[in-house]
């Protein structure tokens, strides 16, 4: 089991991802960095950051941010509402319609991903995880 | 013969035609509207089965195969010798007695555009507190007005119903795009004047994705079918309505009476603020794109502006403005002319009322069209007060010392006021729009793009798809454009487009 949220975590993710030969075909022609930003709320005290590198169905790079870091994307959201996105409770776009989730950067490109975003979930999905609570 | 015309749309599978009565109207033309008419059982059946099909269909697909649907949907839409927009072409002239000129050009090329996939307002709830002051959101600029204070919220409304007024082509059809990127089933009570174009919408989705157009009911009845209001209403999540005084008295007793949140657009009022620095040798673009502003819906919409605000300083003077805009005014009613509604009565009303006024020696001048009032423009430089137009095409043209000077004469109607069509310099439009958006205004927008809203801008301080899942005190102001000169020149491409290829009829 890997704790969420935690660097080990998003090694694990990056891992699970170039694995993952959907992803590879679907997202071969995206370009672009995010910053995965996960707020605090009731169950999280301190806000994590997570960069992730994603080019043309590979991810070159991920870590948990210490200090500061700019990105094309960042998707930001609270904590409850990601592990709801990593337990497939929750459509990511779905969330973000709603306000549960925010995006800085052009979300109408996100929306010509979606089956890459779609992927980006089903991997977290599939990670074996202890959330806080 | 008689062409009849289906003004419902509900799942056939439903099989509920066989126990219903329906009317049939003869609007002229040869045409006939053939209209349902609904008891409780039958909308019971209607209303479970957009709610089912919701549930097994709606909410397990992902919101881009909806979007996909929307834009299939729309290229349709697009293609002028589309089945239904070629019925739409031969019967809405009929119906709402715009031009097919007006339907065509303005309606189907331009105002659907902005339910296009590109447009869509997919961006999610803005934070009030990071546009204290306007602030970049697409290509404009927004702020935000008032305290976060939400009174209502359901983010997962599984009804919600439309009451869509008829003086504009095209919002049943925004609204059901909205609904379903909300997941939301839609029932629409479409406009006794206007019920034929959310059917005719309806029947496009459902050749594209039919189990998506199941979830959307279209249903046509009168206003004062208090049986059938009421049980809507009781069946509902959300109503959002756009109606005159009269339907926001009787539909806001309704949405009590259900403990129903209603969200309204009701009466507004609209106008233009023209800045010295555009008063100089592009004072006759500037008034070719306000002839577009006047004659687009017949100034027919809330966003239509009744009245024009001209500072004084530049090069060329309000008075000599209101001749440029005559001159244009002209032009463009050949390119979109008035259709069989042409509010002949009105024009002549406005002519009368300011002929006694220049007769009398007052500062008054009138520039009437040629032949069969298609517009009068009227220079009075006697009154400031806002005053409402007799509309169809009928402006008057009103002197300022300064621009800044607009917001406290329109205070008076503060809450009526939502589009200020606009050529200011970008310097003078932030200061502009700060002080006319504290008085109430919601929309300012640049010349010529009044009755055309982007799909990202608020409506009526609102921003459309989180208005279905909130109501809050906020009240969004938006400008459309953080750079007023490129959206001037853009605007100038589109109209020319629009007049200077003239709509063929046989073409299409």
């Amino acid at each position: 089991m890997v704790r969420f949220p935690s660097d080990e975590w998003i090694k694990a993710f990056k891992e699970k991802l170039n694995k993952n030969k959907i992803y590879k075909e679907v997202a071969k022609i995206w370009e672009g960095d995010f910053l995965f930003v996960v707020t605090p709320d009731d169950r999280l005290k301190k806000e994590v950051v997570y960069y992730v590198d994603l080019w043309h169905g590979i991810c070159r790079d991920a870590y948990l941010v210490k200090g500061k870091k700019k990105a094309a994307f960042i998707f930001k959201g609270s904590y409850s509402n990601w592990k709801k996105v990593i337990n497939k409770e929750l459509d990511p776009i779905r969330g973000l319609i709603r306000g549960m989730f925010t995006v800085d950067g052009d979300s109408k490109i996100l929306l010509d991903q979606a089956k890459a975003a779609q992927e980006l979930v089903n991997t977290a999905n599939k990670i074996p995880v202890d959330f806080e609570d | 013969m008689n062409r009849t015309i289906d003004c419902y749309f509900w799942n056939p599978n439903l099989r509920i035609d066989s126990d219903l009565e329906f009317t049939y109207e003869d609007v002229g033309d040869s045409i006939e509207l053939k209209k349902p008419v609904f008891t409780v059982e039958i909308l019971d059946k209607i209303i479970e089965s957009i709610k089912q099909m919701r549930q097994n269909y709606l909410l397990s697909i992902d919101i881009p195969s909806v979007i996909d649907t929307i834009d299939r949907v729309n290229n349709l839409w697009m293609n002028p010798k589309y089945n239904g927009r070629k019925i739409a072409r031969e019967v809405l002239p009929t119906l709402t007695g715009f031009s097919v000129e007006m339907i065509e050009s303005w309606g189907f090329d331009h105002f659907l555009g902005i339910i296009k996939k590109e447009n869509l307002p997919v961006f999610g709830k803005l934070k009030p507190d990071d546009f204290k002051e306007f602030n970049k959101l697409s290509d404009g600029l927004v702020k935000a007005y008032g305290e976060i204070k939400v009174s209502h919220s359901n983010y997962n409304p599984e009804v919600i119903g439309h009451i869509c007024a008829g003086n504009i082509l095209g919002i049943a059809a925004f609204e059901m795009v909205m609904d379903k990127l909300v997941d939301a089933a839609t029932w629409i009570k479409v406009s006794s004047e206007e019920p034929v174009f959310g059917a005719l919408y309806a029947r496009s989705i459902e050749e594209i994705d039919p189990k998506l157009a199941y979830t959307i009911a279209v249903l046509p009845f009168d206003s004062g079918n208090k049986v059938v209001n009421e049980f809507l209403f009781s069946k509902s999540n959300i109503v959002r309505a756009t109606g005159g005084e009269q339907a926001r008295k009787s539909l806001s007793k309704v949405a009590e009476k259900y403990k129903i949140p209603i969200a309204g657009h009701w009466h507004k009022f609209s106008f233009i603020a023209i800045a010295r620095e555009y008063l100089n040798e592009r004072a006759s673009e500037i008034a070719e794109l306000v002839s577009l502003d006047v004659s687009a819906w017949d100034q027919q919409g809330c966003f239509s502006p009744q009245e024009i605000f001209a500072e004084i300083g530049g090069s060329v003077s309000p008075i000599e403005f209101a001749k440029l805009l005559a001159e244009e005014m002209e032009i463009t009613s050949r390119a979109l002319p008035k259709g069989s509604n042409s509010g002949k009565i009105q024009v002549l009303d406005g002519y009368y009322q300011y002929f006694k006024k220049e007769m009398m020696g007052e500062s008054v001048k009138i520039f009437p069209s040629a032949k069969t009032h298609q517009w009068l423009v009227i220079y009075d430089g006697d009154t400031t007060n806002i005053e409402p137009s007799p509309l169809f095409r009928v402006i008057r043209i009103k002197p300022v010392n300064d621009i800044i000077e607009i917001p406290r004469l329109v205070k008076p109607i503060g809450k009526f006021l939502q589009t200020v069509g606009v050529a200011i310099p970008n310097d003078r439009l932030i200061p502009f729009a700060h002080s006319v958006g504290e008085v109430g205004a919601t929309n300012i927008r640049t010349i010529s793009g009044m009755t055309l809203q982007k799909a990202w801008e608020p409506w009526d301080g609102k921003f459309p798809l989180n208005e279905l899942f909130e109501q809050d005190y906020i009240r969004w102001v938006s400008i459309d454009t953080n750079d007023i000169d490129k959206e001037i020149k853009n605007a100038l491409k589109r109209k020319r487009s629009i007049v200077d290829k003239p709509l063929n009829i046989d073409r299409v």
